[in-house]
């Protein structure tokens, strides 16, 4: 988990309110993992920002963002040939399925880590439903190699504008009753909670990725905890050491 | 190149160079072995470490404010006797290792250094009288030259290891407060602690941090810690470990020109894992430069008198 300077390669909208950026670099990255990413070389903004892997290929480091405060926008006006300060790859991430099949379900931005774990999934002959939910269709993001990863593909939005109307999780009891998948999910709290709830329902793992204010990266901080299912003294994790992918059953969401 | 003595000494501890990790920014030294030698330090100062294991404050917990980072941990640690197994691991390292010692009460702080004395080979303790963070003790300890005074003779009382006491700058006059501890017999002073801040959510209408609260660090407070340094250093005689946004090499060498014997690092670490070493080379590099052979001939230098200077010792007092 160096410390490195690389070069942007691409950087580009590819929705709205979602941001692609590649830069040139090798690393031995797990899907769920996360690196911190210097925005500026100047103290403000100070920290860095935790971003998860989207895609991580021979050469190649890709990150999707959503620009939401001062760091995530002075990193969307990067350009190409600029040099990003990047420490990682960090954290815990995915494990793999016992079974054949897994089930993910993303929600928004949520799709970044949970491409590069299809591919990986993909790699290791495990059969893939995906579902993706955004609130509409310029905000649906669908990496272009997506559909070829997963056997079962489907979107959702909020106002109907792409694929089925409602929420992701919706069709999520149905699926699990005919397969009995792991879960892996990533999105919104309120959405983790229910694919959370959900999965236990049908009796099958849940993995779910957190987000977190963060400092460190690295567990010394204790900033970015989440409450803890645990009997001990220890009523919080980490969610950069412990997570950011936890099983769903460790964690209060 | 010629090689400079970087040596220092804090009470009883001898220090290779004068820099070290701030507490509650190095966890117990584990998070950061990775990225390079530990052994390198001048010390390591571990986490703030009660007597009873601590959950510490629910999320949120920090919020980046303008170069800077509030925080609200609220003293999450394993407790003292879990600690100290921790602790003397780090012994390894050849290094001293001073313990942030933080408590609720009198009795919690004689408690937690009780166990400490048997239970581990820690070098020092450093008293935490400034957390900002924890609903009773803590700052309020540090806001009073008497209550001060009251809890450092009581642990003077049970240990013979070098004793520091942390200070708060969450009050009036520091110098009262600095002049205290070392009266009652704390071996050197470490200045600052966060200063009290919050941050609210426009959006959401709230404050941003579950404790509402936090200690504000990082590169916005190190005028005013380095002020503080400045005032103390005039009052006190013991030594003083200067703290409060550190960035870099430049910076721990503006403590050590207001008086500071050593810095300590804390919020820079969590920008760059690297920032200790790069302090340590920095100093050296700026020493080799200047001609000076030790870093001890640059502590307090920026009071020394000089034709034609106006910044006499004896002028500290800040007055808007």
């Amino acid at each position: 988990m160096p410390v490195g300077d690389y070069r942007i390669k691409e950087i580009r909208k590819v929705a709205d309110g979602i941001f692609r950026l590649a830069f040139a670099g090798n690393m031995e990255a797990e899907p769920g993992q996360f690196l911190q990413v210097a925005v500026g070389r100047t103290h403000d903004p100070l920290l860095r920002r935790p971003l998860s892997i989207h895609d991580c290929v021979d050469g190649e480091v890709v990150l999707l963002f959503h620009p939401a405060g001062r760091g995530t926008n002075l990193l969307a006006e990067k350009k190409p040939g600029d040099s990003l300060n990047v420490l990682g790859p960090l954290g815990k991430g995915f494990p793999l399925p016992a079974g054949q099949t897994a089930v993910l379900v993303a929600g928004g931005i949520g799709i970044a880590p949970l491409f590069y774990l299809a591919k990986v999934l993909k790699g290791a002959g495990k059969e893939i439903v995906f579902l993706a939910g955004a609130r509409d269709t310029g905000s649906l993001y669908i990496p272009p190699e997506l559909p070829a990863l997963a056997a079962d593909l489907r979107f959702t939005t909020d106002d109907g504008s792409a694929g089925r109307r409602g929420l992701v999780t919706e069709e999520l009891p149905a699926i699990l009753d005919r397969i009995k998948g792991e879960v892996y999910a990533c999105g919104p709290l309120p959405m983790l909670r229910e694919v959370a709830r959900i999965a236990r329902n049908s009796g099958v793992p849940c993995h779910v990725s957190l987000e977190a204010r963060m400092a460190c990266g690295v567990g010394a901080c204790q900033g970015c905890t989440v409450a803890a299912v645990a009997g001990d003294w220890q009523k919080y994790k980490r969610v950069c050491v412990e997570g950011p992918v936890f099983g769903s059953g460790e964690v209060i969401l | 190149m010629n090689a400079v003595d970087l040596s220092v000494q804090i009470g009883r501890l001898k220090l290779k160079n004068p820099v070290m990790p701030a507490s509650g920014c190095f966890g117990y030294g584990e998070e950061y072995a990775p990225y390079y030698d530990l052994s390198r330090l001048g010390a390591i100062v571990v986490k703030g470490t009660t007597a009873d294991p601590c959950p510490g404050n629910p999320p949120v917990r920090l919020a980046e404010t303008p170069a800077g980072l509030l925080n609200a941990i609220g003293l999450q640690n394993p407790g003292a006797v879990a600690a100290a197994a921790k602790i003397n691991k780090l012994g390894a390292l050849g290094i001293p290792v001073i313990v942030n010692v933080a408590g609720h009460s009198t009795e919690d702080y004689c408690r937690a250094v009780r166990i400490l004395e048997t239970e581990s080979t820690a070098s020092a303790y450093e008293l935490n009288v400034s957390c900002p963070n924890v609903a009773s003790g803590g700052m309020a300890f540090g806001t009073r030259p008497e209550t001060t005074a009251a809890l450092v003779k009581k642990v003077r009382a049970l240990t013979d290891r070098t004793l520091i006491v942390k200070l708060s700058p969450n009050v009036t006059d520091i110098v009262a407060i600095a002049r205290a501890a070392a009266e009652a017999g704390a071996d050197a002073l470490s200045l600052i602690n966060t200063l009290l801040g919050m941050a609210i959510d426009i959006k959401t209408r709230r404050p941003v941090l579950a404790n509402l609260t936090g200690g504000l660090s990082g590169p916005a407070v190190k005028p005013v810690a380095l002020r503080m340094v400045w005032q103390v250093t005039s009052a006190v005689e013991v030594p003083v470990i200067g703290l409060g946004g550190i960035s870099n090499a430049d910076d721990a060498v503006e403590f050590m020109l207001a008086g500071a014997t050593a810095v300590a690092i804390g919020t820079a670490n969590f920008r760059n894992p690297y920032a200790c070493p790069e302090v340590i080379d920095g100093i050296a590099g700026y020493l080799r430069h200047n001609g000076f052979a030790s870093v001890t001939e640059i502590v307090g230098l920026a009071k020394k008198e000089r034709p034609g200077g106006e910044h006499g010792a004896g002028k500290t007092d800040y007055c808007p």
